[in-house]
């Protein structure tokens, strides 16, 4: 449905986006994650054709969205991140304005405007001037401006940004009911929306993808590891050799009387196997947990830079100074 | 063309909802009619010359000049960049409307405001008529001018607003540009050289105000007017296209 190839944007002093490349099939909906100035919404507005590419394509729905934008742009609903609205209009004012610049059928305009205002709890403002509108509405109006039109796609940037925690889970809601019968990208970089709503999760990270899946293979499969940390009540000392033994420990470490950390291959189990080892050695198991790295730890492991090595670097240049 | 309408009636609501059409309205009338009464009372003074009033009211004054000058700056100044300051203009830019259509729309609106302010001035020439007999010919292509003057004013000052990032800097930009144009014809009087003084000539806004005035529709002072208003709205297209490269 979308498709990015070799897409960047160069600016005279930075690269802001860097060769991405990326397939969004139908029906999907695709979380974006970055932190802050990664090239998120650069990377969004090349898609809906706001701005030019350095280079690269975009397809939507099959249509190059550089040589055909006005059709690219019929099929996408945008959501752009500071939602602007025209402060002298009134709601239903500015649902109708945009269903007619967007080419929804005159016949059909009002029914259509009934419909998003309702799907996007809008319905009670519709004589209100947009001016007046509380941040979590003007979202939502905006929200119901970019469905007008019943897109194919969706590019939602930040959509939840700035709105109270109720709100925040009204728009989840509607997030996960509009990925039925969207293909959706929406940009954020709150972890847990990615984990609520999204079935595929990009970062980017300064304007390169730096990691791509669903979100639990981002948790397995980067770091590529999960951890147990074993306590058990033994006479001897030969734990620690068991349980290096199991078929799928990588590693074992004591870490204090008693205590042991495991950490275990990717896409492996053991905690059936520990229990049973003690079991059959007569050992007493007082404790198992198994951990497994958050979303944030992959997102932090990805995007932080080296931060003791910055540090290290800038101490130096201070003392050369 | 549904599309350019809903862009018009959009801009249309803008203008009468906001306090500043109607300052402009006040200033207008008050304005005009001041300089009607100055006109009438000279007329009446027994050693003024024989003169049509209309005559003076188109163009005849520089009142006339300084207040267009600087009125249609002013209506213009918003059009696009405060769509751009706002960030509507990335909502309208990711619509399938093109940047040829959002300009012709937005100008399109501007040109109706400033049309708008002209229809009170009908009620001079209705107190004029009732006075006096007044030739028709003159005052209708006085009305052609003040109409072409409103395109090639309101498609620069639409220029102007797409390039600039902020409205008051569009309307000051507006109002330098037009001052060029329109004074570069007063060089006229300056200047010996012949080629030169004819092309400045061909350029003088107020010998153009005045031959319409008189009743004359010189078809080269339209061509000239409709070509810079042409050329502004083509430049304000090519300017929205071209800030998708930033």
């Amino acid at each position: 449905m979308i498709e990015v190839e070799g897409l960047s944007k160069r600016y005279v002093d930075k690269e802001a986006v860097a060769n991405v490349s990326f397939f969004v099939p139908e029906g999907e909906v695709l979380g974006f994650l970055g932190p802050n100035g990664a090239g998120k919404t650069t990377t969004m507005r090349m898609i809906t054709g706001y701005l030019e590419p350095t280079a690269g394509q975009v397809r939507v729905a099959g249509i190059d969205v550089a040589r055909d934008p006005l059709a690219a742009r019929a099929a996408i609903g945008y959501l752009p991140e500071n939602v602007a609205l025209y402060p002298e209009m009134r709601v239903e004012e500015y649902l109708r304005f945009r269903a007619a610049v967007e080419g929804v059928p005159r016949a059909e305009v009002k029914a259509r405007i009934a419909e998003v205002s309702e799907r996007c709890m809008v319905a009670d403002v519709g004589r209100q001037l947009c001016g007046t509108l509380s941040k979590g509405y003007r979202q939502r109006v905006g929200l119901a401006g970019a469905l007008i039109h019943r897109p194919k796609v969706l590019i939602l940037d930040e959509p939840t940004i700035g709105l109270d925690p109720r709100q925040i889970v009204k728009i989840r809601e509607l997030l996960r009911e509009l990925g039925r019968d969207h293909t959706v990208i929406l940009s954020t970089h709150i972890l847990p929306e990615v984990e609520q709503v999204c079935r595929r999760v990009l970062i980017i990270d300064r304007g390169s993808i730096v990691a791509d899946g669903t979100p639990e293979q981002l948790r397995a499969g980067l770091t590529g590891s999960s951890e147990l940390t074993v306590e058990i009540e033994a006479p001897g000392d030969g734990v620690a050799t068991a349980l290096a033994a199991l078929p799928g420990a990588a590693e074992v470490q004591q870490e204090g009387d008693g205590r042991y950390r495991v950490v275990v291959e990717a896409g492996v189990d053991l905690r059936r196997q520990v229990f049973q080892l003690a079991v059959a050695r007569g050992w007493v198991l007082l404790g198992l947990a198994q951990s497994t790295p958050s979303l944030e730890d992959v997102f932090l492991r990805l995007t932080t830079r080296d931060v003791a090595a910055e540090e290290a670097a800038q101490v130096e240049e201070v003392g050369r100074a | 063309m549904r599309k350019t309408l809903a862009l018009v009636r959009r801009e249309l609501v803008a203008y009468f909802s906001s306090p500043l059409a109607y300052v402009i309205l006040t200033a207008f009338l008050f304005f005009n009619g001041y300089v009607f009464w100055l006109i009438v009372a000279f007329l009446n003074d027994p050693r003024s010359q024989a003169m049509a009033p209309l005559k003076l009211f188109f163009g005849g004054t520089i009142f006339f000049w300084l207040f267009l000058l600087f009125m249609v700056p002013v209506i213009t100044m918003r059009l696009l960049a405060e769509e751009r300051r706002s960030g509507t203009l990335e909502v309208l830019l990711t619509s399938p409307v093109s940047e040829g259509q959002v300009v012709f729309g937005k100008f399109l609106a501007a040109l109706l405001f400033y049309l708008f302010l002209w229809v009170p001035t009908l009620v001079y020439v209705l107190i004029l008529a009732t006075h006096s007999a007044i030739d028709p010919g003159p005052v209708a292509a006085g009305y052609l001018g003040i109409l072409l003057l409103g395109i090639l004013f309101a498609a620069v000052g639409l220029l102007t607003s797409a390039l600039a990032k902020n409205q008051i800097v569009a309307a000051v930009f507006a109002f330098a540009v037009l001052v060029v144009l329109f004074s570069v014809g007063l060089l006229e009087q300056l200047v010996s050289t012949p080629w030169l003084k004819g092309a400045l000539g061909y350029m003088n806004l107020w010998d153009h105000m005045d031959d319409f005035a008189r009743g004359l529709v010189d078809t080269r002072h339209v061509v000239y007017q409709l070509s810079v208003a042409g050329l502004s709205l083509f430049l304000a297209t090519k300017a929205l296209e071209a800030s998708k490269g930033r």
